[in-house]
């Protein structure tokens, strides 16, 4: 019992930051917007996160300095994307490039230490018990005392479905998508519901940074996200954007992320931690198989 | 009925040097069909881009209602009860039609909350109102041309808009549909509404219009009452000179067989069949053309000759040889082709307007590589362009701007250019003229019945009747797939064969 509690939990604290930065890639997906600049964002957003947390004491002034460097990533991005026309794709490489940069100068400028930073005075995120139910045997180990990040990015799945679906933002959105120039001449700036939908991605990025510097561990690594923003980036593709599929294929990939751990205790963990890009990999064949059959149908 | 709106001594100059618009005074009475006629370029759809605030003017003024209003934007145009009807249609086809409709105007409730129950009702409203024949829960990829056209107007109503511009909007339609859209667009001006009407079509325009506006090369040649006009009289303030609409051939033996089609057969994904049992020839200096309702087999019959589609069964030979197994490139030493689709089929948008005009002639001229194909000869590239401007009149600054900056009629010149320089003996055209205005199709119809008397074979598949009796010297008429009539072009007219086009057989009284 106690294993399938402890890979349930790995599962939740592997995909929070990649189910994140997905809901904020499907944001920038359904504005029309080929965004992979989340890797970038959510490193900003957990350099700052340090930052705060360490000069403030205060893990919620980290969160506001995750975001708000997470914001300044997406602004540079705005700035060179939209504002001044440029291609999206090179935008947000060299976004990633520049964060990567930017992050480990500063942690070498201001922390003077070179790979990691780590320090007592550094507030983690608490967790959060739910009265009664932390009483509750099994369930109460899963549902509650996970980090207050966890119950919020629950939250913000249900926020951006309803954002995107059920809202004028929503369906301006959309529009901005599919036509520009429909939006624009129906009277709306899709370049305004462009910005919007890139700073409501950055802010996801930076809670999903404030959640791997400040959430079970305390710690600024160089290059820290790891890859994380750009499986976050295959999660939306994978199913289009919509924000319940990101939250599937985000477990998913937490799930495998967990067993991975957990076999590597008759594996060697090289070859473990290569288990959640393997299942990454079998779920686009597996989709690609049945996207064909879907075509078949169609008659296409 | 007062004015409503003056345009005083508007000026557009497009940098360097091109003047769109030189000094345009037009003033709109209140409930009128006004139309602004003129050829591609004379700068009708510049003029209403000005109005309705896409593109600022270099001077002059625009005065609503007795006000000096300037609009930055189509945004204010709107407010202020001016809306556009683009050529293109501007609207998402993944959202349903009240979706399109409401965007930019959507009713909420709490939180920003879509109110799609108001929205729908609305909609509606609206559509009952205006009696448009729309259910507003389909989606608008479901809906056909004319129906979006109608979801665009909505749109625009919907928004309390009481001037109309509609930039030719029967370029989009099929002719069976010009007429509906037509009592549409009667009704709104009798509720009070103003239109203006942008075309190239003057029967069209004498047909729909009170008033008409001819511009020519920027410049305003008259407004003048629709019931005052006459088509030859308003041709030639729109050209500058006189223009003839009767026939251009002259009597002219034809000679071999150049292209043959038998028993061809091609049935669908569907399984239904497009194209029974056509049978076809055409010779040698000889113009034969195909007539028909669209989407009777005409769009099929062209992508089985150029190779797009294979058919069931039958045989298509040109110079003797049977083509079907053959590559496009050994096709197209005996095909030219011009398709009706120009954006995507004919030409490359995006590419240069030499790249364009080089295209297939690269393959099978030598003159345009060197090192055995290998390397392209931009020389002689750059030459050819000059030689296509110079034999076909094309209006452009240079062959190095890209091919989407010209206008549709120099466009099509340039594919016609390129495509009746290529030698090849059997010449297809599908719809050639369409979109193009009076003085561009009269040049096209020239450069038609030249190669006519150079001898070449030539299959013009058209909408547009006036034009086959105009060109052909057979005419061929499809009905759902089928071939129902091979007439000789001199001894049928216009009402037999429209009628052979609607039912498929002779009216026998």
């Amino acid at each position: 019992m106690k294993i399938v509690i402890g890979l349930i939990n790995g599962m939740l604290t592997a995909a929070t930051p990649i189910l994140l930065a997905a809901l904020g890639g499907s944001m920038t997906y359904y504005a029309g917007i080929f965004n992979i600049a989340m890797e970038g964002m959510m490193l900003s957003g957990a350099f700052f996160a340090v930052l705060g947390s360490y000069y403030f004491h205060s893990w919620l002034v980290g969160i506001l300095f995750a975001i708000l460097g997470a914001i300044l990533m997406a602004l540079i991005f705005v700035l060179f994307a939209v504002v001044l026309k440029m291609d999206e794709f090179i935008t947000g490489i060299g976004l990633n490039l520049l964060s990567l940069g930017l992050t480990t100068y500063m942690l070498r400028q201001i922390f003077k230490v070179k790979g990691a930073f780590s320090s007592l005075e550094i507030v983690p995120i608490p967790k959060i018990d739910i009265p009664l139910i932390k009483d509750i045997p099994i369930i109460g180990d899963v549902i509650s005392g996970q980090n207050l990040i966890v119950y919020l990015t629950v939250l913000a799945v249900i926020i951006v479905h309803y954002l995107v679906f059920k809202t004028r933002f929503g369906l301006r959105l959309r529009a901005a998508g599919y036509n520009r120039t429909c939006l624009d001449t129906s009277g709306v700036s899709a370049n305004r519901i462009r910005i919007i939908s890139l700073l409501i991605c950055g802010i996801l990025c930076g809670l999903a940074g404030a959640f791997l510097s400040l959430g079970y561990v305390t710690v600024f690594t160089e290059g820290m996200s790891a890859g994380k923003g750009w499986i976050s980036l295959a999660a939306v593709i994978l199913v289009s954007g919509s924000p319940k599929g990101i939250a599937l294929i985000s477990l998913l990939f937490g799930f495998t992320d967990g067993l991975g751990l957990f076999m590597q205790r008759t594996m060697p963990p090289q070859f473990t931690s290569m288990v959640p890009y393997i299942a990454t990999l079998i779920a686009l064949f597996v989709y690609s198989i049945r996207l064909k059959k879907k075509q078949k149908i169609i008659g296409a | 009925m007062g004015d409503i709106i003056e345009m005083n001594g508007i000026v557009k100059i497009f940098p360097p040097n091109l003047v769109a618009l030189d000094d345009v005074s037009v003033t709109f009475r209140e409930g009128e069909i006004h139309a602004i006629v003129g050829e591609n370029g004379a700068g009708k759809t510049t003029l209403m881009k000005i109005l309705y605030g896409m593109q600022p003017a270099d001077s002059g003024e625009i005065i609503l209602r007795g006000e000096k209003v300037k609009f930055s934007d189509p945004g204010e145009a709107i407010a202020s009860g001016i809306g556009m009807v683009h050529q293109e249609i501007l609207l998402i086809p993944e959202y349903s039609v009240w979706e399109n409709v409401v965007l930019g105007n959507e009713p909420v409730k709490f939180l920003d909350h879509l109110d799609s129950k108001k929205a729908r009702e609305q909609v509606k409203a609206k559509i009952k109102e205006f009696h448009f024949n729309l259910d507003p829960d389909t989606k608008v990829a479901d809906i056909s041309v004319a129906a979006r056209q109608k979801v665009e107007i909505l749109k625009l109503l919907f928004r309390n808009v009481s001037v109309l511009i509609m930039d030719e909007p029967t370029s989009v339609l099929t002719p069976q549909e010009i007429p509906q859209l037509f009592s549409e667009l009667k009704r709104l001006r009798d509720n009070g509404h103003t239109i203006m009407f942008i075309s190239h079509h003057l029967d069209e325009v004498l047909d729909l219009s009170d008033r008409i506006t001819v511009l020519r090369k920027g410049k305003k040649i008259g407004t003048i009452e629709a019931r005052e006009a006459t088509k030859t009289g308003l041709a030639q303030m729109m050209v500058g000179r006189k223009v003839i609409f009767e026939s251009i051939r002259k009597a002219q033996k034809p000679g071999d067989i150049l292209f043959e089609i038998s028993n061809l057969n091609y049935t669908d994904a569907d399984k239904k069949p497009r194209l029974q049992n056509i049978h076809l020839q055409v010779r040698a200096g000889e113009i034969v053309g195909i007539a028909g309702v669209e989407g009777n087999g005409q769009l099929e019959l062209v992508n089985v000759i150029m190779g797009l589609i294979e058919p069931q069964s039958g045989t298509i030979s040109a110079m003797g040889q049977d083509v079907i197994p053959q590559s496009i490139l050994e096709k197209r030493k005996k095909i030219a082709f011009v398709s009706q689709d120009r954006g995507n089929m004919s030409a490359c948008l995006p590419a240069r307007i030499t790249e364009n005009v080089i295209m297939t002639h690269h393959r099978l001229n030598p003159r345009f590589t060197s090192l055995g194909g290998k390397v392209l000869n931009f020389k002689q590239a750059n030459q050819f362009t000059l030689e296509v401007q110079e034999i076909f009149d094309v209006q452009m600054t240079s062959g190095e701007t890209l091919f989407r900056s010209l206008s549709g009629g120099n466009q099509q010149k340039v594919i016609l250019g390129r495509e009746l320089l290529l030698d090849a003996p059997f010449i297809l055209l599908d719809q050639p003229t369409r979109g193009l205005d009076v003085g561009s199709i009269e040049y096209v119809h020239k450069q038609i019945t030249t190669m006519r008397s150079k001898q070449r074979g030539i299959l013009l598949i058209s909408a547009d009747l006036e034009e086959l009796f105009r060109l052909t010297d057979r005419l061929i008429v499809m009905h759902r797939g089928r071939i129902v009539a091979d007439l000789v072009t001199d001894k049928t007219n216009i009402t037999e064969v429209g009628y052979l086009m609607l039912e498929g057989m002779t009216y026998e009284a």
